[in-house]
């Protein structure tokens, strides 16, 4: 693909500059984008990329809920401090170059002299958006990864009648997986329904078996065209679709605040771009990475993807229909419960292994592999192919 | 005041994790108010806290006082693992107030076996430790 001359910057703005801004770096981030925009003659209702700094305090997702700017399907950060300035640029070339988003902002915003000095022992006290956001609720007492989706899973169970066991058939399919998967923590050790259900809770209605492990260890994968792919050693698993989506008025894991907050708005947009991109549709899927976190999300998951309708997770994981032979064998490592927790990077590894054939509880004639990332957070998804 | 004593020397409330877009909800709490940002142009109330509306983009908003009287959006009881500051088994959720907009909150002091979704609830202002904070309970009258 020539990127030379492809695209163009078309707006710029700014906040005044000074010595005591008197106001979050969140607002003068929202105020230039803002000016940006207007400059360019654009609106945030436009926006579908936003790309800053990893130094920079506020994400993506609060800019966006700041401006109002409706599906994002392209966010990013870029690392090394004053080093990573044109980071953005060239993410936002890429991403418009290649359609993944079609109008990207980047933006840097500091108030680096009356909250935090550069000059000085670096010693950041004004917190960014999203720390700030996360006190809003562990001031209450909301404080872990499972507390926090434990009050989007109780309104799941309210709203479609999902019992704890069907979310015990999704836990003991994964760990009857990772029972032969010598490489998982798990490994020889299923579980039975029983088990399941009388494991103590945790933040009700999660318990201990919901939960995915904590692990150490690194997944590392290597990408390269597919042309260069045939002169290399293994069998290349064709990246189909790779999409991000973070939607409207979107906020990391405590997102209770708007309608259909249950329906993980994120990820259905991660699930369109996708099945847009490889010309598939979810009966397309031969088998499925799903990002378990905590176990009832994989059920809101599936939903979001099309595999069911909503609020009928609860009937597609029955009958054995995630195993091997179902209808679409699910986490066939273990998933991050049974095999390790590696943040969603052993899913990836494990669907390369399901398409070069080489997995330990492998899919026959597998074409086309769903991986997921966390749902319920600005999220991403990959469909990985045979050649 | 010089810039070197900017941002947080005029605090008056104790939350360390805060910033110029949430002071004002900590400093309610302070008064024993709930406060609620309300878009200064459009009218429209915003929780979480944000600098900018995200209907209409004006940066002039105040802060309303809720009427403190709403129900359970949803809830869990955490259990496990033990929380700096908490009494477990602690019930925590999120409560939509009459108002139509959705603040989390503490459900001390609520029994666990009546914690339900769209239970009828009422703020109550209290010191949690050194922070004044609030909860949400059964109504009093």
């Amino acid at each position: 693909m020539q990127l030379r001359d492809k695209t163009a910057v078309v707006g710029i703005g700014a906040t005044e500059f000074s010595k005591n801004s008197g106001r979050s770096e969140l607002q003068l981030a929202a105020e230039a984008v803002l000016a940006a925009l207007t400059d360019a003659g654009l609106t945030p209702e436009d926006v579908d990329g936003l790309c800053t700094y990893t130094a920079d305090n506020n994400t993506e997702a609060e800019v966006a809920r700041c401006i109002g700017a409706p599906n994002l399907t392209f966010f990013s950060q870029i690392g090394f401090g004053g080093g990573g300035a044109c980071g953005p640029l060239h993410q936002a070339m890429l991403a418009v170059a290649t359609g993944v988003a079609d109008v990207v902002v980047c933006y840097r915003a500091l108030n680096e002299r009356s909250g935090y000095r550069f000059g000085q022992a670096f010693s950041p006290v004004v917190p960014g958006s999203n720390e700030a956001l996360a006190t809003y609720h562990t001031f209450h007492g909301l404080m872990t990864g499972a507390a926090m989706f434990a009050l989007l899973i109780r309104r799941y169970m309210d709203e479609t009648g999902a019992t704890p066991e069907d979310f015990g058939h999704v836990a003991v399919a994964s760990r009857k997986y990772a029972s032969t998967n010598p490489n998982a923590f798990f490994y020889g050790k299923p579980i039975t329904m029983a088990d399941y259900l009388n494991s103590r809770m945790i933040s009700d209605p999660i318990r201990l078996l919901d939960c995915c492990q904590e692990s150490d260890g690194g997944v590392a994968v290597v990408v390269t065209s597919t042309e260069r792919a045939k002169d290399l050693r293994q069998k290349p698993a064709l990246i189909r679709a790779a999409a991000q989506g973070s939607a409207y008025q979107q906020i990391q894991v405590t997102n209770y605040y708007t309608q259909g907050a249950i329906e993980f708005k994120e990820t259905a947009l991660v699930a369109r771009q996708l099945y847009q991109q490889a010309h598939l549709d979810p009966g397309d899927i031969g088998a499925a990475i799903i990002y378990d976190h905590f176990i009832p999300t994989v059920l809101m998951s599936l939903e979001a993807y099309g595999f069911c309708k909503p609020g009928e997770g609860k009937d597609f994981v029955k009958n054995a229909n995630l195993e091997i032979g179902g209808e679409l064998p699910l986490n066939t490592h273990g998933g991050q419960v049974g095999e390790a927790y590696i943040h969603g990077m052993n899913g990836i590894a494990e669907a390369v292994r399901q398409i070069r054939g080489t997995a330990v509880n492998q899919v026959s004639n597998l074409e086309n592999i769903l991986v997921t990332a966390g749902s319920g957070i600005p999220t991403g998804g990959v469909i990985l192919a045979s050649a | 005041m010089t810039a070197d004593e900017s941002a947080g020397a005029q605090k008056t409330h104790a939350v360390e994790c805060s910033n110029q877009d949430y002071d004002f909800f900590y400093e309610g709490l302070e008064a024993k108010q709930l406060l609620v940002q309300k878009c200064g142009q459009c009218g429209i109330l915003r929780s979480p806290p944000a600098p900018m509306c995200h209907k209409c983009r004006s940066l002039q908003w105040t802060a309303q006082p809720m009427s403190g009287r709403g129900h359970i959006w949803s809830y869990t009881v955490h259990r496990h693992p033990p929380l700096p500051g908490f009494v477990l088994p602690h019930p925590v959720g999120v409560v939509e107030l009459t108002e139509g907009v959705r603040v989390p909150s503490g459900l001390d002091g609520i029994a666990l076996e009546e914690l339900r979704i769209g239970l009828p609830v009422e703020a109550e202002f209290f010191r949690r430790g050194s922070l004044a904070t609030y909860c949400f309970r059964r109504p009093t009258s």
